[in-house]
């Protein structure tokens, strides 16, 4: 480059300031909504440490209210509920998002089955509870209950846990399954020695978000849990009904948060940090 | 079929089956799926066209559910509700494209870009209600922003549309529904080739002339998806309306569910279809500009990289 272009480089560099959306300003807006997301968190968190918390000016920290919903075991059987059927659904979400991701990138239409399942992404939960409330309930005249709390989360869970299988099985290599098969191995084997292990962050990442997200559900719930409560349904009608157990919902909230905050750490190792370890 | 490393107990001859067989278990899922999930939503629909008399549903088709929908009151939601969720896509749209093009191309470090994602993420496995319920502890006539302004003296008493207002929807509602706005643009603007911008730059065009020329159209189909993966399940916001509207600002969702407790069931699932058109609608702008891209199936090419 001769020396007479350098004033204009520079002019050219100057310029490239003004692209705005490379600068960190542009990012600014963005991490004060993300503030926004997890300020509440933390405000609840406090709150629920707090001795007044309907004052609304966090201090005075105390353990009281854990001490109080702890003594009050209303709220236990519900957490039982929620986690059983967040454990199935965790579990049947994983199945068969191995099942259908291994399969989905090398199948033909794709994009429509794609499509069809990850749909309830964009149901509302109320669009979707009362959907299956009326099916279940005044089409077919179920009763409706755990198996409804089930069918109702898992429809909600399985798209999240598909996406996490299909971020492994869209890079899985499958000419891997055919040097093992050349090699004698079975498809039993080839599944279990081979694609297994190389899907494995997304199979577990999968079961987590399955479970995370049954164990939070709550707008499909209020339609199809029938009288049965879950953790957030009863979180939900003491937060309704204007009583002085507030603080002890904070409380509860708090400690369902951090739980779901360590598995989410959890599923995140396992899908990213690990295999870029591997 | 090999046998060579022995024959599996008989009890994983379906596993078996399923390992095998690639495409065949996928079909009956998807059978099993529909059943679950889009037969509901088509009942949902045609819910809306019959009535109930007495206790019995009677099968004559009208529309009496939709022309009940434009009650007084009922409209009013209606339009409260597009009004509520379009100014608040409006504002993630504006918020997230500067920040979505940031975190793609403007940011060197993967370290911060990956860190910022996985912020993102995280709150789609967070109870929505556990998050909202906090903030009436902060816009409350008690709560800590009232407090504040009041031991800085610039208020003498509190303000009391804070909270339970549309004021309080409107914030409550902006950090849930963001990141659905953000993933979308990233993800088109990741895939934009750094060559192209280099390009027009060397063919000098001038950096504001790029964005509008070469960037916008290309995260363009970003940009759509984005909007419909936040005004559609905004339409159909029930819990945080419910916790910080305090009856001042009910949102369709909350209608569907006094509808459905007073057991209205044809106008709930006429409402719920109003929200389905939209979302269909919606779906189907963006499959048009998707398919000028190269089809859904281009997602698989996204996360390949």
């Amino acid at each position: 480059m001769s020396a007479a272009s350098w004033p204009r480089l520079r002019l050219k560099r100057r310029r490239n300031l003004d692209e705005a959306w490379r600068s960190w300003l542009s990012a600014c807006p963005g991490y004060v909504i993300i503030g926004l997301i997890y300020a509440p968190i933390v405000w609840l968190g406090l709150m629920s440490a707090t001795s007044e918390p309907l004052s609304g000016i966090p201090g005075d920290f105390t353990g009281a209210w854990y001490e109080r919903l702890f003594q009050n075991t209303k709220w236990v059987d519900p957490l039982w509920l929620s986690i059983l059927i967040a454990a199935v659904v965790g579990l049947a979400s994983m199945v068969c998002a191995t099942m259908v991701g291994r399969a989905l990138p090398h199948m033909r239409g794709r994009g429509p089955v794609l499509f069809a399942v990850i749909l309830p992404l964009f149901v509302p939960g109320v669009i979707m509870g009362t959907a299956l409330f009326m099916y279940f309930r005044s089409f077919m005249g179920l009763r409706l209950g755990y198996w409804s709390l089930g069918l109702g989360h898992f429809v909600w869970a399985f798209p999240f846990s598909l996406l996490a299988v299909l971020v492994m099985a869209s890079r899985f290599d499958t000419r891997l399954l055919d040097a093992a098969a050349d090699l004698g191995a079975g498809a039993w084997e080839r599944f279990w020695h081979i694609e297994f292990p190389a899907l494995r962050p997304g199979i577990i990442a999968a079961g987590l978000f399955g479970f995370l997200l049954s164990f939070n559900e709550l707008s499909r719930s209020i339609y199809v849990g029938g009288r049965k409560t879950t953790l957030p349904l009863y979180a939900w009608a003491q937060a309704s009904s204007h009583t002085s157990n507030i603080p002890l919902i904070y409380a509860l909230n708090t400690l369902a948060l951090v739980a779901s905050l360590i598995l989410i750490c959890g599923a995140f190792w396992a899908l990213f940090v690990r295999r870029e370890r591997a | 079929m090999s046998e060579s490393f022995g024959r599996p107990p008989p009890a994983l001859q379906f596993l078996r089956g399923l390992a095998g067989e690639r495409h065949g278990p996928v079909w009956s899922f998807m059978v099993l799926w529909a059943l679950v999930m889009l037969v509901p939503l088509v009942g949902l629909v045609v819910w809306s066209f019959l009535t109930i008399k007495g206790f019995r549903v009677s099968f004559d088709p009208n529309v009496d559910a939709y022309l009940n929908l434009f009650e007084s009151g009922r409209w009013s939601v209606t339009v409260r509700t597009l009004r509520i969720a379009a100014t608040v896509t409006a504002i993630e749209l504006l918020l997230a494209l500067p920040f979505a093009l940031w975190l793609a191309k403007g940011t060197r470090s993967n370290a911060v870009r990956a860190m910022t994602l996985a912020l993102l993420t995280v709150p789609f496995f967070l109870s929505v209600a556990a998050r909202t319920i906090v903030w009436r502890a902060v816009l409350g006539t008690k709560g800590f922003v009232n407090s504040a302004l009041m031991w800085l003296g610039l208020i003498d008493e509190p303000l009391d549309w804070l909270l339970f207002s549309e004021f309080a929807v409107h914030l409550g509602l902006i950090g849930p529904y963001f990141p659905t706005m953000v993933f979308p643009i990233f993800l088109a603007a990741v895939m934009i080739d750094d060559d192209l911008l280099q390009a027009s730059r060397d063919l000098g065009g001038r950096s504001i002339h790029t964005l509008l020329h070469v960037i916008i159209p290309l995260v363009m189909p970003g940009i759509i998806a984005g909007i419909v993966f936040t005004f559609v399940p905004m339409l159909g916001a029930d819990v945080i309306p419910a916790l910080l509207g305090g009856g001042h600002a009910h949102l369709l969702g909350n209608s569907v569910h006094s509808l459905l407790t007073a057991l209205n069931y044809p106008v709930a699932s006429a409402m719920a279809t109003v929200i389905l058109v939209a979302m269909v609608a919606l779906l189907f702008v963006l499959r048009l500009l998707m398919l000028r891209l190269g089809g859904f199936g281009e997602v698989f090419e996204g996360l390949r990289r």
